[in-house]
């Protein structure tokens, strides 16, 4: 994630009620946060509507951002992903995961480029690598691209039970690692 | 029910940021963070641990006008020329009447089961402060938790269908918040319509755009499982 050293700045105008700066926000982080709803909702019409969700919350919530925290890009990704997840459950989770090239952008040269362009995404990638792979392409199946336990363990051919335990023990496995 | 002990309690926020708990799971989780600042903690970590795997996502520009359609649904206290504005209605009430068009063709050519559609209209904190549900062309609403409105403020429902620059007044809420069913005349409840109450002056928005704070805000869904 480049940092944008003006995004909180932007942020705070934000919390005034400034709607320029919600609109510089918009211009400077769109086609990134796009880019994470869309991975998650696979429609482009939904994830405008995400976007559109989100970008109302960043408006009402954005006294709400603390910069000591995390970052702001952080910030906006966390609830850009949240609406796509809710609109992608008020849906039943119907959006189609048969897409053979899912997932695999996490081993597509230009994402891991992406991801290793941070100390924390270099630091994230380096635990990722520790992890057995079904368990870090299921870890990146539900964040990414949205997908509930069941359809990661469908798509990875294992049993349900075993799939949400070993995302739990990947969970903490990372943790462990990034502590 | 959120677990009491500590490593139960981490983990399922991490589930919660990494998205795998279903709906309901998911909404105990977020309720419960509004009073529970522990969690809210254990939510944050994780938010901060696996946010960089969003740089896996490839980014995409998002279509042209998406823009506009968020400021439109934010309020919209800039009164244009009268003029303008005339011309602006006449070509909304076309639009609208194509809109209509293209749905009675659409039910004409597929006569699709009733859809069952419903929200529930959020407070700024996200507590759940009104249901709606549209069956045909009508707007069923029941106020889950009555809110004091200022006495010289009444509150005013819109609609926005998906793609619409401008939301449509549905018109005022009754002082007595309980029950209302309403019938838009212009428009038909659909699925991704947003649907919000805002604090206008008394009569309701001078300009025929919201001028006040949204209230209340949700978005239409098909109901499943019922």
């Amino acid at each position: 994630m480049e940092a944008d050293a003006d995004l909180p700045a932007l942020l705070a105008a934000v919390a005034a009620g400034d709607r320029a700066a919600l609109r510089r926000v918009y211009e400077r982080q769109s086609v990134r946060l796009f880019g994470v709803a869309n991975a998650i909702l696979r429609d482009r019409d939904a994830a405008a509507d995400a976007l559109q969700d989100a970008f109302i919350k960043v408006a009402r919530r954005a006294g709400q951002f603390d910069p000591a925290r995390g970052s702001a890009e952080a910030w906006l990704g966390s609830i850009v992903r949240h609406a796509a997840l809710d609109i992608i459950r008020a849906r039943g989770r119907e959006t189609p995961t048969d897409d053979p090239t899912l997932g695999d952008e996490a081993v597509a040269p230009e994402a891991e480029e992406r991801l290793a362009a941070s100390s924390e995404g270099r630091r994230l990638h380096e635990c990722l690598a520790g992890l057995e792979p079904k368990n870090r392409e299921g870890i990146v199946l539900a964040f990414v691209h949205g997908l509930s336990h069941p359809q990661i363990a469908a798509r990875l051919g294992m049993p349900l039970g075993t799939v949400k335990s070993w995302i739990r023990r990947g969970l903490l496995a990372l943790r462990e690692c990034l502590a | 029910m959120i677990p009491t002990d500590p490593a139960e309690r981490d983990a399922l926020a991490g589930e919660y940021v990494l998205g795998t708990l279903d709906a309901r799971a998911a909404a105990e989780v977020a309720r419960a963070m509004e009073t529970d600042p522990a969690l809210r903690e254990a939510v944050a970590a994780w938010e901060a641990r696996l946010a960089p795997l969003t740089a896996l996502a490839p980014p995409e520009a998002p279509p042209p006008g998406l823009w506009e359609r968020i400021a439109a649904s934010l309020d919209g206290p800039r009164q244009a020329p009268a003029v303008a504005k005339s011309r602006f209605l006449r070509v909304w009430a076309l639009g609208a009447s194509a809109v209509a068009a293209g749905l009675a063709v659409l039910l004409l050519v597929r006569p699709a089961p009733e859809q069952r559609l419903m929200t529930v209209l959020l407070t700024q904190r996200d507590q759940p402060a009104w249901l709606v549900e549209a069956q045909g062309g009508a707007l069923r609403l029941a106020s889950l938790n009555p809110q004091p409105v200022p006495s010289d403020r009444v509150m005013q429902l819109w609609a926005l269908p998906q793609g619409a620059s401008a939301p449509t007044s549905l018109g005022l809420i009754p002082a007595e918040q309980g029950r209302l069913t309403v019938t838009p005349s212009t428009i038909r409840p659909e699925p991704g319509m947003l649907i919000e109450i805002t604090l206008e002056p008394p009569g309701g928005s001078p300009t025929g755009r919201p001028t006040g704070p949204i209230l209340f805000i949700g978005r239409l869904a098909a109901a499943r499982g019922t």
